[in-house]
């Protein structure tokens, strides 16, 4: 008994060092970059801040795209999950597929498509003979722009909670308000609604603090306009001033964490208010006919599909076929150069494939290591400062990006105490921050999975006289690895493509998918961002499709666009 | 259990395996250029295949972005290149100022006008660059001269790089306040026009040939390549002539492998490096490598006179000056 | 004119037949209940009748008007069908009185009105008081009354209930039973009342169907249910009922016959029209089997177990001839009397019982 006792401690000990490592650690050194900078407390970082004029402009704007972007996609991602969930929509799980794309595509791709979709300099739009005339601007070089490619991105991760939430709706509470003589609508309004308010505000934060935080979009439509938001100023700043700056930066970053944090808190609160308690049982609701509207329904929704996937991926297909600029696309002109120069000549890009490759199944499996321990104490374990954990894990994947890189170059900006070891600079500081960041997402489906076993397993093997350790590795994980093995896939779904972080964080030859991407951007060479980008869309598609047909042998809620 | 310890094994050791590759560097050639990404790989292909056995690292961004890099990795006590292909004069004076650059006396100066490479022989012009105005086929009007741009025909019309991005740039906006006809008054006219900046010139020639906006001030190997390539754009050098930098190299005085590093310098001073240069469609810094396809035989490009030293006094102030006039 | 009509009613899911073939009539007033084990289709014909699935055939007449089927479908809210939920569904956003009050709202009765028939349903079910409590303060037998209030109020005229007492303990379910009939009393509206519970069937209803596997096995009043049972499924299901495999030796003759049962002589009620036959079956309840009086040759039986059950034993025996057949006896100080170890022998006398009518019959 003893003995089990210390192996859990040692266990929750060793967790506890993990999380301190990479959840707790960024955090502290960020807010003593603010109030101590130089190792003294003083105010002289955060006045210098508050003085700027550009704070407060990229403040007031990264509110006014948050606020719009979440009334977009709360909007959008709601509409979706209720005629989704509540109707008897046809082709169901290939809709969802589709329309939870957007969410898994890096958001500096999304920019990309959507900027080549428009502009006089449209290749889909020559073709169609509809470009607009000389002279004009990029409509999407503007807060508007912003706000919806924001929606558009975010629009699924709501469409996700909320319809998690309608489906534990439990179908009597449907029936018996239409037994009462209320049409569709009505029970819509008065009973549906009302009990998935609690939902629909904790997705709304949720989509709040993933718009505030967001990087690429902004980068790529709001820089060229002159039109600074948080992320982007810290990114601005850093790139014009180097370390120099650093300090300047981390007040940028507390200032983005805390707005953040108003977002993370209200969610925490709405998704744990049980005002709303359901307490009949749970089956899911029955679907509304929709009778002859059913045709008409389905139409608007693939065109839904049509307008924020198909499309613009199209035209990011299309501009990668163009040799050069203002060219128009035919027959003639079309050719796989980009491509060519992209995966085979340009030593940048098959060095960013690789680091991005590396880094991710890296991350990947490491979280999924770590993530097994993790979820085992917090969904089984006997302390109570394991719920504390559990928060110290969601912050660095729920604070933007920027945040954490922030708090990453601070750490490691001199060599590591004791070892000497120097990771500024190299691919590896880019490795601790995609651990510290997508940590959560092998944590959360590996939680999940632990809840849907049967504690008796574990117990029954403990009974027949096995060690922690032993049960763990014999009994344990190998019922939780599928499950957190999907969590790894996530992460390297996303790592994958990803620019928030490895944007401040590169340095030559730790270049990533992502920095290769945008710098080609910037520097005026679409067509290789856009055959960069579409090769990272084939291969995020290929591997969401390839894990939907593993997914039945995991447990249910753990791939999120899979019931 | 066993799995885990294994993985953290292995993790640890190809740790140790990396960092310690990284530190050797023999065979291995660290570039930073602001060169455009094709142009950047031509060049260190072609030096390649002239000097087999070395390996090229290049690494590439805007000339302020380049520095800031480099600031960042002084400062961290780790420097990474070994040489430096970046656009303009003015930028190695500056680290020549700093103690950065290492003099390579020994190189092949022969042919090279004496103002294109440093007398201290720490940076030497690799190619002459010069901005132009480039303008779209369709647009209404033909522009000739600088003046054009700042006048109400041209309202709204003009797109340039920032010179707080763009070395060439910069070099030019200092170079134009200096010069007597036109002086920071060319800027507030362009302003007044409502004339917009991007970051560099790959930027501009995206707008200009993608028909966002008709006019923009643009590199000249750029616009005539694009035009060259069927891009709807023209391109003209104005009247009142043209500034040029000289997209010099020059080794760092911390560089790792300086052998391969003065090998690059002699790559690029080579008439094989200058033939490269003119066949990417730059003018050539000897003049005895022939001229670029787009500039034919007979026509000289008239340059504005421009005091080097002059400019490295002013550049910073005339930076914060455009600054404030364009925000950013 | 019947409340009710249903006639030839499938529902096939996906290649499986939830309800086969159903047809029914429930008179206006009338309390039926429809008793069957766990999927037996009870729920799906429920919902049936409630509007929330469509019959695959046959027809639905609510009030003499075609509700379902042959190309007519009227969606719930215009079935004016009353449902009690098993789980009672109440909105737990709402108070009590917006939860009783609802389809009045939906209705747009006006206000006034509205207030005064909410509080009529809720001193009905004795829940005066309670207005503007919420849902997640009250007991499970406070949430059934408001679910009941809620569909009262409306007045409908065809009350559904989806085995409303399944929930609820035994004393409250005995409290509860008493209400609906009282209501029932009271009202006169016609109930259907799903149940898996023969003992709440047979207190509360005028009329029990009976369903197994989909189909409609046999609807009759509790007291024919329980003493003239269509199958062997009714008569294991009703009263604890007990199978034997019998041969007819006789005709009928005046409502019974005599059978040969495990080499046991009897004589048992029959239909009319039985004639003598092979591979029968009888139907006996605990008191058709009493003690052989003395001298007298009867059924052995060995004791398997015995249970005290409070003021009675439930004595389960098997038959020597036939050690698979599972009977049992009532003991108690009169009747079977003596010790009921494991092994112990009795012998039986088969009294009376029922001849359970033969496929063809």
């Amino acid at each position: 008994m003893r003995q089990g006792r210390g192996q859990e401690m040692a266990l929750a000990a060793a967790v506890a060092v993990a999380i301190a490592v990479f959840s707790l650690l960024p955090m502290l050194r960020l807010v003593r970059e603010t109030v101590a900078p130089a190792g003294a407390l003083s105010p002289a970082v955060i006045e210098a801040g508050l003085a700027s004029r550009a704070t407060w402009v990229a403040t007031l704007n990264s509110l006014v795209v948050g606020i719009g972007g979440t009334v977009l996609a709360v909007s959008l991602g709601t509409v979706v999950a209720l005629v989704v969930t509540l109707t008897d929509m046809r082709a169901r799980a290939p809709f969802i597929l589709c329309f939870v794309m957007p969410l898994m595509i890096a958001p500096q791709v999304t920019a990309l498509s959507w900027l080549q979709l428009f502009g006089p300099a449209s290749p889909f739009l020559k073709l169609i003979g509809l470009a607009p005339p000389l002279g004009s601007r990029n409509p999407l070089h503007s807060p508007g722009g912003i706000v919806l490619l924001l929606g558009i991105q975010y629009a699924p991760l709501v469409f996700l909670l909320v319809r998690a939430g309608l489906r534990r709706l439990p179908r009597e509470l449907v029936e018996a308000a239409r037994a009462a003589g209320a049409g569709r609508f009505t029970v819509l309004a008065t009973v549906v609604l009302p009990l998935m308010t609690p939902s629909i505000m904790a997705a709304a934060a949720l989509a709040f603090v993933s718009c505030v935080g967001n990087f690429g979009i902004p980068a790529f439509l709001g820089i060229p306009a002159n039109y600074p938001v948080l992320p982007t100023l810290i990114y601005q700043r850093l790139a014009g001033g180097g370390p120099a700056v650093l300090g300047e930066a981390a007040f940028l970053s507390v200032l983005i964490g805390m707005i953040a944090m108003a977002g993370i808190v209200a969610q925490e609160r709405m998704s744990r208010r049980r005002d709303y308690r359901s307490f009949a049982s749970s089956l899911a609701s029955e679907p509304y006919a929709l009778g002859r509207w059913r045709p008409a329904v389905e139409a608007a929704m693939w065109a839904l599909i049509l307008a924020i996937l198909v499309l613009p991926l199209t035209g990011l297909v299309l501009s990668s076929l163009v040799p050069g600029y203002g060219i128009p696309l035919s027959a003639a002109t079309a050719t796989l150069d980009n491509y060519r120069f992209v995966l085979v000549e340009h030593a940048a890009s098959r060095r960013a494939f690789a680091n991005s490759l590396g880094l991710s199944l890296t991350a990947a499996a490491f979280a999924v290591l770590a993530a097994l321990p993790i979820a085992y104490l917090v969904a089984w374990g006997r302390q109570r400062w394991v719920r504390m954990i559990n928060l110290s894990i969601e912050l660095p994947y729920a604070l933007p990006g920027v945040v954490l890189a922030i708090a990453a170059l601070l750490l490691f900006l001199r060599p590591l105490p004791l070892t000497g070891l120097h990771i500024y600079n190299t691919v590896w500081i880019i490795l601790y921050a995609y651990l510290a960041r997508f940590l959560v997402l092998a944590v959360r489906p590996a939680v999940s999975g632990f809840h849907q076993i049967d504690r008796a397993l574990e117990e029954a093997a403990q009974v027949a006289g096995a060690g922690l350790f032993s049960r763990l590795r014999s009994v344990v994980f190998p019922l939780v690895a599928p499950a957190a093995m999907a969590g790894g896939l996530l992460i390297f779904m996303t790592a994958f493509g990803e620019l928030t972080v490895s944007a401040l964080l590169w340095s030559s030859g730790a270049e990533t998918i992502g920095v290769v991407m945008f710098s080609f951007e910037q520097g005026g060479d679409s067509k290789y961002a856009a055959a960069i980008s579409a090769v990272t869309v084939a291969v995020t598609f290929a591997l969401m499709l390839a894990t939907n047909l593993a997914a039945r042998r995991l447990p249910s809620g753990v791939l999120p666009w899979r019931d | 259990m066993k799995t885990i310890l294994n993985g953290l094994a292995a993790c640890g050791a190809a740790l140790a395996l990396a960092l310690s590759a990284g530190a050797a560097h023999a065979g291995t050639l660290t570039l930073y250029t602001s060169q455009p990404e094709a142009d950047a790989t031509r060049t260190v292909e072609a030096f390649k295949a002239a000097n087999p056995g070395v390996e090229v690292e290049i690494f590439r961004s805007g000339t302020s972005d380049l520095l800031t890099k480099l600031a960042a990795e002084f400062a961290a006590g780790a420097p990474q290149p070994d040489v430096l292909l970046i656009a303009d004069a003015v930028t190695m004076e500056l680290l020549k100022k700093d103690g950065r650059l290492l003099p390579y006396a020994e190189a092949d100066v022969e042919g090279l006008a004496a103002d294109s490479y440093d007398a201290a022989r720490t940076y030497f012009g690799s190619k002459l660059i010069t901005t132009g105005i480039a303008y779209n086929t369709a647009a209404g009007e033909k522009p000739q001269h600088w003046a054009d741009l700042v006048k109400p025909q041209y309202k709204d019309g003009v797109v340039m790089p920032s010179p707080l991005y763009s070395g060439a740039a910069a070099y030019m906006m200092s170079g134009v306040a200096l010069d007597p006809a036109l002086g920071w008054d060319f800027y507030a006219g362009l302003k007044a026009n409502e004339a917009i900046t991007v970051r560099g010139n790959g930027a501009v020639l995206k707008a200009v040939a993608g028909g966002e906006k008709p006019y923009g001030i643009l590199v000249d190997f750029m616009a005539l390549n694009a035009r060259a390539q069927g891009s709807p754009v023209e391109f003209v050098f104005p009247s009142e002539g043209v500034t040029a930098v000289t997209e010099p190299v020059a080794i760092l005085s911390t560089a790792r492998n300086v052998e391969d590093g003065k090998r690059f310098v002699d790559f690029i001073l080579s008439d094989e490096g200058q033939k490269l240069a003119r066949d990417m469609g730059y003018l050539p810094a000897k003049a005895s490598a022939g001229r670029p396809d787009w500039l034919p035989e007979g026509v000289e490009v008239k340059l504005m006179p421009v005091d080097i030293g002059a400019v490295v006094e002013r550049i910073e102030a005339d930076k914060a000056r455009f600054a404030e006039l364009f925000g950013g | 004119m019947a409340r009710l009509k249903l006639a030839g009613v499938t529902k096939t899911f996906s290649g499986f037949d939830a309800v086969r073939d159903v047809s029914l009539e429930v008179a206006d007033g009338e309390f039926l209940a429809v008793l069957g084990p766990s999927g037996c289709g009870k729920t799906t014909l429920l919902r049936l009748v409630a509007g929330f699935e469509q019959p695959s055939a046959g027809e639905i007449a609510i009030g003499g008007t075609v509700v379902a089927g042959a190309g007519v479908s009227v969606p719930p809210e215009k079935r004016r069908v009353g449902i009690v939920f098993q789980n009672y569904a109440l909105w737990p956003h709402m108070s009590v009185a917006q939860n009783v009050g609802y389809a009045l709202k939906v209705a747009k009765v006006p206000r006034e009105e509205a207030r005064r028939r909410v509080a009529e349903a809720l001193a009905l079910v004795d829940l005066d008081g309670f207005a503007d409590r919420y849902p997640a303060s009250l007991s499970g037998g406070q949430r059934q009354r408001v679910a009941l209030a809620r569909c009262l109020v409306a007045a409908p005229s065809l009350v559904l209930f989806d085995e409303p007492l399944a929930n609820l303990d035994v004393h409250l379910r005995a409290a509860m039973e008493a209400e609906f009939s009282a209501f029932h009393r009271r009202t006169g509206t016609t109930m259907i009342y799903i149940t898996h519970d023969q003992a709440e069937a047979m207190a509360l209803a005028d009329r029990i169907a009976v369903m197994d596997g989909g189909r409609l096995v046999q609807v009759a009043d509790p007291r024919t249910l329980y003493r003239e049972p269509a199958t062997e499924m009714v008569a294991a299901f009703i009263g604890q009922g007990m199978v034997l495999p019998a041969t007819v030796l006789s005709g009928e003759e005046r409502g019974r016959c005599r059978v040969a049962v495990l080499g046991q002589e009897a004589t048992v009620r029959c239909r009319p029209g039985e004639r003598a036959r092979q591979g029968a079956a009888v139907c006996c309840r605990a008191a058709d089997l009493g003690p052989v009086a003395p001298g007298e040759a009867g059924l052995e039986v060995a004791v398997r177990r015995a249970v005290y059950k409070g003021g009675a034993t439930r004595v389960e025996v098997s038959p020597l001839a036939d050690p698979s057949l599972a009977l049992h006896v009532e003991g108690d100080d009169a009747g079977h009397s003596g010790r009921f170890e494991p092994g112990a022998r009795l012998c039986l006398r088969i009294r009376s019982g029922w001849l359970i009518p033969g496929a063809s019959a």
